[in-house]
């Protein structure tokens, strides 16, 4: 199999769809290429959020404004039902050690033009009356929303193939190839040679394996995490609900919370999410153990003792099912969206670890901009690879 | 098998909803349900998941032993939160 494509797109997770959408609405050939079924890596081990209320604030949380008004436009165009709500989200505060913490995440975001809240005292409870008693504090983002991440990914794959583009689902590139002078020509796949110019590299964890057969450093490492299905049940809250030491967790500096040693050797963080059908996720773990995807059972129970520390009302509601996902972590925690300056033609959008729903309409939206050559829609300076040389 | 059977009880997914997720290239258990539900609910796919591989079989003209199996997730029995936690004190 030889075809010729402008660009192929190595990856048929959220990021590799959001990218072939948008640059099949430029009308720019391009093949979209993945080992197995589309949304099978770990945008099917994820939950779907779309929150501005966990980025730093400044540029990361200007990302995720952008890309929240992208997928509001995703919604309106793409034909597929994404489940789409947008319900707000809050951080539960534990206690007076966490508090001046959180009232200063609270003003900055504020001022970072955000629409926050901060409850405290009763307010919380009239808020959310199924929290433990003990907690004192919630921060507020109204904007935050949530989705179905594999009907993204459909949605965004049906939409582009309606425009021209070819998706070509269980076939694993093997190797990017390259001609005399350096430059991609190509990939090699277990079908079959395809060639183009260009080629975005968006396999997530998997990047790393790829790039570094052209030469190429790319420093992203799996950062596990795990999530529980709670059946379709009473919910014990309205909307989306993470403890404030999730920020701690994520950003460093968890050592603040009152918890045994375990739950911060495993990451664990209580993070809850209901979802359209009635059911409702608990997560969350981080941890760095390779390329394993399966559940650790004690880190499920970690993560049911926390999530019952703060809604002791779920104790005897069923957990159905559970699963485990790769993040793909770099060390900034920004994402890299970057062209590959020793390899011309060939692109980089991967490392988004836990941000990859939020963020992948303005990933995509930045790649088909860099291939096309517009101006990108926000600078994409603290995206590039080579910031990590420096 | 009539379109408008349903096939998974739980969430409620017929069968035209099935040979509409293979249309649109689930390949397999996992690809039917991750596009439908079909399995997701509190059986997790006990009562469903041999009809949609017998659908599978039909739509696609394979035989059943190159079907991908679905993939296990724990728990094998649903279990409360309540008794989950209480086990990490043991």
């Amino acid at each position: 199999m030889t075809s010729a494509v402008d660009v192929i797109v190595i990856g048929g997770g959220i990021i590799g769809s959001a990218i072939t959408y948008y640059l099949s609405q430029e009308r720019v050939k391009v093949s979209l290429v993945e080992r197995g079924d589309v949304a099978s890596g770990t945008s099917s081990a994820c939950d779907g959020n779309i929150l501005a209320i966990d980025k730093m604030p400044g540029y990361d949380s200007q990302l995720t404004l952008k890309s929240q008004k992208l997928l509001d436009e995703l919604v309106e165009s793409v034909d597929y039902d994404l489940e789409y709500a947008q319900r707000g989200s809050v951080l539960v505060v534990e206690d007076e050690k966490q508090e001046p913490v959180a009232r200063d995440w609270f003003t900055r975001q504020k001022e970072a033009g955000l629409p926050m809240r901060y409850l405290a005292g009763r307010e919380v409870f009239e808020d959310e009356p199924l929290l433990a008693r003990d907690v004192i504090g919630l921060v507020e983002c109204a904007s935050d929303a949530s989705l179905n991440p594999m009907a993204l990914v459909y949605g965004l794959v049906e939409a582009s193939r309606s425009t021209g583009a070819m998706i070509r689902p269980f076939t694993e590139v093997t190797r990017i190839l390259q001609d005399s002078t350096g430059a991609v020509c190509g990939v090699e796949t277990t079908r079959g040679v395809m060639n183009a110019n260009q080629v975005v590299l968006a396999a997530g964890v998997w990047t790393p394996a790829l790039a570094v057969a052209v030469g190429v450093t790319v420093p992203i490492k799996p950062r596990k995490g795990h999530i529980l299905v709670a059946e379709q049940s009473p919910r014990p809250a309205r909307r989306k609900v993470q403890e404030f030491g999730y920020l701690l967790t994520k950003f460093g500096g968890a050592e603040g919370r009152r918890v045994e040693a375990e739950m911060d050797r495993h990451g664990i963080a209580m993070v809850f999410e209901p979802t359209e059908h009635g059911n409702f996720l608990i997560g969350s773990s981080r941890e760095f153990v390779g390329f394993d995807r399966r559940c650790n059972h004690h880190v499920l129970e970690l993560m049911a003792r926390r999530a019952l520390r703060f809604f002791p009302t779920i104790r005897d509601i069923h957990i159905i099912r559970s699963y485990a996902g790769l993040r793909p972590h770099t060390p900034d925690h920004l994402p890299i969206v970057s062209p590959v300056p020793a390899v011309p033609g060939l692109y980089i959008a991967a490392g988004h670890e836990g941000d990859g729903i939020g963020l992948a309409p303005i990933t995509g939206k930045l790649v088909s901009e860099m291939i096309v050559g517009e101006p990108t829609s926000i600078a994409t300076e603290p995206l590039k690879l080579d910031r990590f040389d420096k | 098998m009539d379109d408008d059977t349903i096939v998974c009880r739980c969430e409620e997914v017929t069968v035209g909803e099935i040979r509409k997720a293979i249309r649109q290239g689930a390949l397999d258990v996992t690809g039917v349900k991750r596009r439908t539900r079909a399995g997701m609910g509190l059986c997790q796919g006990r009562t469903c998941e041999k009809i949609v591989t017998q659908i599978l079989v039909q739509e696609l003209r394979k035989p059943i032993d190159k079907l991908e199996p679905a993939t296990a997730r724990p728990p094998v029995q649903p279990v409360t939160f309540g008794l989950l936690a209480e086990k990490s004190y043991d």
